[in-house]
C-alpha cells in the first residue's frame, strides 16, 4: 500500500505541474513586476528542480500542511477541514437512503423472483446507473421547488445541522436522493444478485428441510452471507463520498469539499484542486484497505496470505 | 452455472448460421434495443448537418425560450438557439469523447496489460504499482483533476477519461494472460520458434478479445457520462459550442421560470445514449463472456 500511497502522491504533484498555466502568475494577481514574479517564484519554491520541489510539498503534506489557496491565501487543510461536515452529512445520508432502499428492495426482487416488483426493480436499477446525476438533481429542484404547489423542498443552500435542525434536514433532501440514486442502482444490483446466488446453495435447503420459517431462513442464513459483497461495496462509497458529492454539491449550491474543488477550476487554484484529489484519493485507498480487512473478519474462509502467494 | 452441462450441438450447417443469429437476436431483446438506439445516436452524430433542423449556435433572440412546438421540437434556449438541434450537434462531442477516450484506454491499457503479463518480473510489478495507483483515485476525481491542470477543452476530457479507463483494461489483458501463458497451445507455439510479439497478438489476445469488447461497450457509456459531468462543471467544449452537460449547467439559471425543456432536451440524450450503451454491454457480456455474468442478474 505505501508504494501505491507514494505513486499516488506523485501523480497528485504532477497534476498540478501539467498546468500550462504559470502558478506564479496565478499567485501574483495584477503584479507583473518581473523581479517581483521571480520573488513569488522563489518564495513558493518553484525555482527549485522538480524532485525537490515534490520533497518539499510530501514533507509538508504527510504533516497536514497542503498550502495556501492562491485566491483567498487561506490555508488549504483549514478550507478542506471547514467543508467536510457538510459534505460527510451529505454522503451519509445519500448512503443511508440508498443501502435502506437496497435492502429492501433487493431482499423482495430476489425472494419474488421475476415478479412484477422484481421485473420493476431491475428496470429501474438498470435506468438509474444511466440516468446522470446532475440531470436527476434538475429535475427535483424543478419538480419540489418549483412545480409542485407549495415549494416543499428548496431548490439549494446549506443551513448548519447546529443553527436550524429542520431547516438543515428539509435542505439535505433533495441532494441527499440525488447522491443516493446512483448507489442505490449498484447497492439494489448487488444485494439481489448475491441474494440469488446463496439461494442456491445446499445449506439453504438445509435450513428450510429443518422446518425454519421462511423469513428466518432468509434473514440468518441467507442474508449473513448474501451481504459480504454488499459490505465491500458499501465501503468503497464511503471512500468515494467526496466524488459522489462533486456534481451535486455543484447543483445544490452545498458548501462542501467537492464544490470547494470546482470553484477552484476556473481561478487556476491548483493548491486546492490537489489538496482536494490527495484527499479524496487517500479517503478512497484507506476505505479500500479497511475493506479488505473487514471482509477477512466477517469471512474467515478468506485469508491474505494464501491469497498473495 | 456449476452443475449445469450444455448440449453440444454438432455438424451444425453454414446456411443455419444466418437463421441462428436471428434466433440468437430474438432471445436477447437488449442487444436489439441497445443496438439500435446507439446506431441511432452514431447516425444523428454522423449526418448532424442534414438532420439538424437549425444551426446550433446562431443566435435569434425573436424567438428565444420557446416552448416545445411544431417548428422547435424541444423548443428554444433563452438565445431563441434551437434544443433539438443543439442536442443532436452535442452528439458529435459525447460519441466522440466516447470513442476517442476508450481507444486511449484499450490501446494503452491492452498493451500494458499484455507486455506485464507475458514479461512479469520487474515490469509486471512495475506497471501494476502504477495502475493500483491510477485505481487508488475516484474515477470522476482523477478525470476532474487532470483536465482541470490541462486545461477545459474537450481533447484534454478525452485524454482524461481516456487515462482513467486504463486499469480496467490492464487488469483484464494482464489476467487473461497468465491464464493461458502456460498452456499448452502458448508452449506449442513457442516451441515452433514464435516470436514473443507473435505470440502475444496471435495466440493471447484472440482468447481476451470477447472480453475487451464487453469492456469497450461499457466504457464507452462511462465515457459519455464522465463527458457530460466535466462539461456540467465547465471543463469540456466552450460555449457556445453545443455540448450535453454544458447546456444542462446552463440550462439551470431557467428553472426558476419554468423554462424546464433547456434541461429535458440534453438530459434525455444522456441518458438514452448512457443506457443504449450499458444496455448493449450487458447483453454482449452475456452473449460472449459467459464467465463474466452475474449470476442471476
Amino acid at each position: 500500500m505505501i508504494p501505491v500511497a507514494l505513486l499516488v502522491t506523485i501523480g497528485v504533484f504532477a497534476l498540478a505541474r501539467l498546468s500550462p498555466v504559470d502558478p506564479v502568475l496565478v499567485f501574483a494577481g495584477e503584479e507583473r513586476d518581473p523581479a517581483m514574479l521571480e520573488a513569488i517564484r522563489h518564495q513558493l519554491g518553484l525555482d527549485e528542480p522538480l524532485p525537490v520541489q515534490y520533497v518539499a510539498w510530501l514533507s509538508h503534506a504527510v504533516q497536514g500542511d497542503l498550502g495556501r489557496s492562491f485566491q483567498n491565501k487561506q490555508r488549504v487543510t483549514e478550507a478542506i477541514i471547514e467543508r467536510l461536515p457538510a459534505t460527510f452529512e451529505l454522503g451519509l445520508a445519500a448512503l443511508l437512503i440508498s443501502v435502506t432502499f437496497a435492502l429492501v428492495i433487493g431482499i423482495l426482487s430476489a425472494v419474488k423472483r421475476n415478479s412484477l416488483l422484481d421485473l420493476v426493480s431491475t428496470s429501474v436499477t438498470l435506468m438509474g446507473v444511466s440516468f446522470p446525476s446532475f440531470f436527476l438533481g434538475i429535475v427535483l429542484i424543478l419538480l419540489f421547488a418549483y412545480v409542485i404547489p407549495g415549494r416543499i423542498f428548496p431548490p439549494g443552500g446549506y443551513v448548519p445541522i447546529t443553527q436550524d435542525v429542520a431547516e438543515n434536514l428539509r435542505r439535505l433532501v433533495l441532494p441527499a436522493a440525488t447522491l443516493a440514486t446512483a448507489s442505490l442502482a449498484l447497492n439494489l444490483r448487488q444485494v439481489r444478485s448475491s441474494l440469488l446466488e446463496v439461494f442456491g446453495h445446499e445449506y439453504m435447503r438445509t435450513a428450510r428441510a429443518k422446518g425454519l420459517r421462511e423469513g428466518a431462513v432468509i434473514i440468518r442464513h441467507a442474508l449473513k452471507n448474501a451481504l459480504i459483497p454488499v459490505v465491500t461495496l458499501i465501503g468503497i462509497q464511503v471512500g468515494a463520498i467526496i466524488e459522489g458529492a462533486v456534481i451535486t454539491e455543484t447543483i445544490f449550491s452545498w458548501p462542501g469539499v467537492g464544490r470547494l474543488a470546482v470553484q477552484a477550476i476556473p481561478s487556476h487554484d491548483y493548491p486546492v484542486v490537489q489538496g482536494v484529489v490527495l484527499v479524496s484519493a487517500l479517503s478512497f485507498m484507506l476505505s479500500t484497505l479497511f475493506v479488505d480487512v473487514l471482509y477477512a473478519w466477517l469471512d474467515p474462509r478468506i485469508s491474505y496470505d494464501t491469497a498473495s502467494a | 452455472m456449476a452443475g449445469t452441462t450444455v448440449p453440444i450441438r454438432l455438424g451444425r450447417e453454414r446456411s443455419d448460421r444466418l437463421a441462428s443469429s436471428a434466433y440468437f437476436l430474438r432471445r436477447n431483446p437488449r442487444m436489439i434495443v441497445g443496438g439500435l438506439i446507439v446506431i441511432a445516436w452514431i447516425l444523428a452524430a454522423v449526418f448532424a448537418p442534414f438532420v439538424a433542423p437549425y444551426d446550433p449556435i446562431k443566435v435569434n433572440v425573436i424567438d428565444s425560450l420557446l416552448a416545445p412546438n411544431a417548428q422547435h421540437w424541444l423548443g428554444t434556449d433563452d438565445l431563441g438557439r434551437d434544443v433539438l438541434s443543439r442536442v443532436i450537434w452535442g452528439s458529435r462531442v459525447s460519441l466522440s469523447v466516447g470513442l476517442i477516450s476508450v481507444s486511449i484506454g484499450l490501446l494503452v491499457g491492452t498493451s500494458l496489460g499484455l507486455a506485464a503479463g507475458y514479461l512479469g518480473g520487474k515490469f509486471d510489478l512495475f506497471v501494476m504499482r502504477g495502475i493500483d495507483a491510477l485505481l487508488a483515485f475516484p474515477a470522476l476525481i482523477l478525470a476532474i483533476g487532470i483536465t482541470s491542470a490541462l486545461g477545459p477543452q474537450i481533447q484534454n476530457a478525452m485524454i482524461a477519461i481516456g487515462i482513467v479507463a486504463i486499469p480496467a483494461y490492464a487488469r483484464l489483458t494482464r489476467g487473461q494472460v497468465l491464464a493461458v501463458r502456460a498452456r499448452e497451445f502458448i508452449v506449442a507455439a513457442r516451441t515452433i520458434g514464435a516470436s514473443p510479439l507473435r505470440i502475444v497478438l496471435r495466440h493471447i489476445l484472440p482468447n481476451v478479445m470477447n472480453a475487451l469488447i464487453v469492456q469497450a461497450t461499457l466504457s464507452t457509456a462511462f465515457a459519455i457520462l464522465a463527458e457530460a459531468a466535466l462539461s456540467f462543471l465547465g471543463l469540456g467544449p466552450q460555449p457556445p459550442d453545443p455540448s450535453w452537460g454544458q447546456d444542462i449547467n446552463y440550462s439551470q439559471r431557467y428553472l426558476p421560470n419554468l423554462k424546464w425543456w433547456m434541461s429535458v432536451g440534453p438530459g434525455i440524450a444522456i441518458f438514452t445514449a448512457v443506457f443504449a450503451f450499458n444496455f448493449l454491454g450487458d447483453a454482449l457480456r452475456d452473449a460472449l463472456d459467459p464467465r463474466l455474468r452475474r449470476s442471476g442478474t
